[in-house]
């Protein structure tokens, strides 16, 4: 892939930044073997062949990398122009997904359509093209994000609206990602600091009322501030994950070996696929899945310096990407570790998920894409 | 490559905020920082408390158990056997799930679907229903092959009986938990009993085992037990026993039957018994090894046992006179009688006759209260045979110094004392085998115990000699003799009493004895409680049970006949003229 990549960069343009794409390969490739390790029993039982999650996800890795590698040939000023209708756009996907007979509904939440050859979340793809119309919203509004009104109500409506369509799913993972990210990105690029207090303390506020408001997310806080109280009930999930992390130790059970995804751990191929590598890989695996998501942090900032000089809304995108993928990381790993509640949201390129590891390729298509451009321009100068 | 390099000056002008940008990028590394942290406590810090919490739910240890001993007879016949059998159960919450496996599950363990659709659904919220208790493995086994998830078996053992009510009430029976609960199956449940295995089994969330270690304890088979019964003589005794139980509508009857060198338990029967098999009515008035532990006042069947001690004594010989006449005498303000006026008879006569006026005079010109109590200790009268059965009844004979005027009296013909059927039976053993008395013992032993002499070989062929006679046409146990065999025996019937006195309709009819009489193999004690009907003598109710179940022990053992003579001998009749 890299090498297509890489090849297709050539004509024109200087070559990828490899550290940023040996750091996705990476971790796409212990994504996969993790996820085959996490659903392999579960698979065999369920499917009747231990490699049905494997293979799903072999599929997903492969379009990802050609969305990746498709992604890395649209220049930056096509994403800036058509960002708004992007946005429009998935704002109706989200809508399209509470439609009954449209939306797919598992487990309770709305959250999927169908699209002839699998689900889509659209809240995952929303997610990027948040970042890349607040970039756009930034460079335009620039001047006036001192004003109340521009710097950050305007954001807040339009996160407040999307807001109400992903409590309606509900995908209050994805929620707290959106406000995260756009909050992130309005102080990054200069709003007033009392203006960024004030909206932040108040939602703060809100979402502890929404949480004390309603028994299921009640319930969920309960059970992760005494998560052994309720090992049978609300605390099972963080239970069971908790004592994935202690059974992995310094070393880790070794691949393949671990207790608490045979049935133990509800979703141990998805979101909570971490405490399984923590499980098997032990604190060393832990260590050094952080350190390579840490990397895509520090290399999107990085790019993101870079591409400040030459195209303001680059350097935006670059910090939302970055933003969004360490958000969403640390989240996951919070939550699989009993720091943060329980949330329906994946480990970015790691986790077994269509739109999730798609979404992610994506990203750091873009993100390449903008290191490219930067050198590029770079070299033209020079 | 150039990750690590440094990001260029800030410039206010074109990048607001650079500064706010490192304090984010900063911020998140901080938070991975925190994240790290977060991992290492719960990795290395809180990791012994985490695992074991894991292991607890995941990994189990089980018990496995083994068979149970079997119990024989002295020969190897089974009296108590264990099998396996296999109780098949379901996880309804698993079987729930896979509605494609219940026609074929359905079908295997022999129910219909509807049946089985009806049963899931009324264990739903379960984890546990029983698909088929006790199952043959076979056809455990062709259920398991079916592979069906949630489906599981669980190897018990059955204990079975192969003889039934006849070995019940000294058998015992064992609980649902293989524990025994009474007779043998109690008294040596430690020596039947398996020793479990101890097994790691690993389960997956749902509960499913996914791997089965086991340690250093497989599980161990428990030891077989040798009884001194035999089952052949058993059946016997049984039978005969219940035949004669319901043709006098007793209350109750028991048959012992010993060897008398050894004191082994041949025979060991009790009315009423139980089915051991099917564990119906479990309630102790079946299932209470009668013969040990109930007691009676033997009336004159004990005659014999204070007549041997009088004549131990030296002062009295079979000749010696005694004047039974008129039928009674006083003593102090109670008064002991006879069924007729014997006239001057001699101690012979006395047991012949079972006269109780004789028998008292001679213990009381013979022996003091003290020699009779310590006599009567001695022949293990008034404390436990340690037979080793469970509840022995030690029986009871009051301390001397206690004693009224009229107890030494009434204690040389059989009232006043209680003892058990057991006692009564051992004590016959020393007038059998030459005078030494046998400890008793159900469980065959290899290097029998020493029994400790407590007649003379003189008094135990003189008391042969009386007891026979007591058992031929001329005594009141007429109604035990053997054709072809010469048997020595005593009736007796006696009252039955209780806290408030004695019921003057309510006996104890007993016979004790042995043969053949020249050369004693077999001692046989039969006691019929409360008999109703068709008389309540002991010649009329035991001593015909005794020569049942000694005719056919004879036979089975092939003991020969010491009575050639007699191979034309009257059939006796039952001549009714026995008497306390």
């Amino acid at each position: 892939m890299a090498e297509i990549a890489a090849q297709i960069g050539r004509r024109h343009l200087p070559a990828l930044d490899k550290t940023l794409l040996y750091d996705v390969v990476l971790l796409l490739a212990i994504g996969l073997v993790m996820v085959y390790s996490a659903s392999a029993f579960v698979a065999a039982h369920r499917m009747g062949y231990d490699s049905y999650y494997l293979l799903h996800d072999c599929v997903n890795i492969v379009v990802s990398l050609i969305t990746l590698s498709f992604v890395v040939q649209i220049p930056m000023r096509t994403w800036q122009r058509w960002s708004p209708y992007l946005l429009l756009a998935g704002m109706g996907a989200l809508v399209l997904v509470l439609v009954p007979h449209i939306g797919v509904r598992v487990n309770g939440s709305a959250r999927w359509l169908t699209l002839g050859v699998g689900h889509v979340q659209p809240s995952e793809f929303f997610k990027l093209l948040l970042v890349l119309y607040l970039a756009g919203y930034l460079v335009r509004r620039q001047d006036r994000l001192s004003e109340f009104t521009y710097g950050i109500m305007t954001v807040a409506f339009l996160l407040m609206v999307t807001g109400v369509l992903l409590l309606l799913e509900p995908d209050m993972g994805s929620e707290v990602i959106l406000w995260a990210v756009a909050f992130g990105m309005l102080f990054m690029g200069g709003v007033r600091l009392t203006h960024f207090l004030a909206v932040v303390v108040s939602g703060i506020g809100a979402a502890v009322a929404l949480t004390l408001v309603s028994h299921y997310r009640e319930s969920r806080i309960v059970g992760f501030l005494h998560p052994f109280a309720q090992a049978r009930g609300d605390g099972y999930q963080l239970v069971q994950s908790l004592m994935a992390f202690g059974r992995g130790g310094l070393w880790g059970r070794g691949l393949g070996r671990s207790l608490q995804k045979l049935y133990y751990l509800p979703a141990a191929h998805t979101d909570f696929l971490f405490a399984i590598i923590a499980e098997e890989l032990g604190f060393v695996g832990v260590l050094f899945v952080a350190f390579l998501f840490a990397v895509i942090l520090v290399r999107a900032f990085q790019i993101a310096e870079a591409a400040r000089r030459h195209d303001l809304y680059s350097a935006y995108v670059a910090n939302g990407i970055g933003l969004l993928i360490s958000l969403e990381a640390l989240i996951n790993m919070g939550v699989n570790m009993g720091v943060l509640p329980t949330k329906g949201l994946a480990l970015p390129l790691l986790s077994y998920g269509g739109s999730s590891t798609l979404v992610s390729c994506a990203a750091m298509g873009i993100l390449l894409r903008i290191d490219r451009e930067t050198r590029a321009q770079g070299a033209s100068r020079s | 490559m150039s990750m690590w390099r440094r990001p260029g000056r800030d410039d206010a002008r074109t990048s607001p905020g650079g500064g706010r940008r490192r304090f984010v990028q900063w911020s998140l590394l901080g938070v991975f920082a925190l994240m790290i942290a977060r991992a290492f406590y719960l990795q290395i810090i809180d990791a012994p408390f985490l695992s074991r919490e894991a292991g607890r739910q995941a990994v189990q240890m089980i018990q496995e158990q083994g068979h149970r001993g079997m119990i024989l007879d002295r020969y190897g016949r089974p009296l108590a056997i264990s099998t396996p059998v296999d109780s098949l159960w379901g996880n309804p919450q698993l079987l729930l799930k896979e509605p494609a496996a219940w026609p074929a599950l359905a079908h295997a363990i022999g129910w219909t679907l509807g049946q089985f659709r009806r049963a899931l659904h009324a264990q739903r919220h379960e984890q546990f229903m029983y698909l088929r208790r006790d199952a043959d493995p076979r056809f455990a086994k062709k259920v398991l092959d079916l592979r069906i998830r949630g489906v599981a078996s669980q190897r018990e053992y059955r204990r079975y009986y192969p003889t039934g009510s006849a070995d019940a009430t000294v058998i015992g029976f064992t609980n649902i938990d293989d524990q025994g609960q009474d007779g043998i199956e109690l008294a040596y449940n430690s020596w039947l009993s398996p020793r479990p295995g101890h097994a790691t089994v690993i389960r997956d969330g749902l509960g499913e085992p996914i791997a089965v270690h086991y340690g250093h304890t497989r599980p161990q088979r428990g030891k077989n037990l040798v009884l001194t019964l035999d089952q052949r003589i058993q059946y016997l005794a049984y039978h005969a026993l219940k035949k004669a139980v319901r043709y006098h509508g007793a209350r109750s009857g028991s048959v012992i039957v010993l060897n008398p060198y050894t004191g082994s338990i041949l025979a060991l029967a009790n009315v009423p018994s139980f089915n051991p098999n099917t564990r119906a009515d479990l309630d102790s008035v079946y299932y209470r090894d009668r013969a040990v532990t109930d007691v009676i006042e033997p009336g004159s069947s004990l005659k014999p046992l204070t007549v041997a001690l009088d004549l131990q004594t030296g002062r009295v010989t079979p000749h010696t006179l005694v004047n039974t006449s008129p039928g009674y005498y006083w003593v102090g303000p109670d008064k002991i009688s006879d069924v007729a006026d014997f006239g001057l008879i001699d101690v012979n006569h006395v047991i012949a006759e079972s006269s109780n006026v004789g028998a008292s005079k001679i213990a009381l010109t013979t022996l003091t209260r003290r020699a009779m109590y310590a006599n009567f200790r001695r022949l293990g009268l008034g404390h436990s045979t340690h037979s080793g059965l469970p509840g022995e009844s030690p029986g009871f004979l009051a301390p001397p110094g206690t004693w009224e005027p009229i107890q030494k009296a009434t204690l040389s013909f059989g009232y006043g004392i209680s003892v058990t059927p057991m006692q009564l039976a051992r004590a016959y053993t020393a007038l059998a085998n030459g005078g030494i008395l046998e400890p008793i013992s159900i469980v065959h032993h290899e290097k029998p115990v020493k029994g400790r002499r407590v007649f003379s070989r003189r008094v135990v062929l003189e008391m042969r000699r009386m007891l026979e006679m007591a058992a031929s046409p001329v005594g009141t146990g007429a109604t035990a003799d053997i054709v072809n065999y010469r048997v020595a025996g005593k009736t007796g019937t006696a009252h039955i009493a209780d806290a408030t006195g004695y019921h003057r309709h309510e006996y104890v009819a007993s016979f004790a004895g042995f043969a053949p009489a020249t050369d004693p193999r077999l001692v046989a004690v039969v006691v019929i409680r409360d008999p109703t009907r068709h008389g309540y003598y002991g010649a009329q109710c035991a001593a015909p049970v005794f020569r049942e179940v000694m005719t056919g022990a004879l036979r089975i053992l092939n003991i020969p006949p010491d009575n050639p003579e007699t191979l034309m001998a009257q059939t006796a009749g039952a001549r009714g003229t026995g008497h306390g």
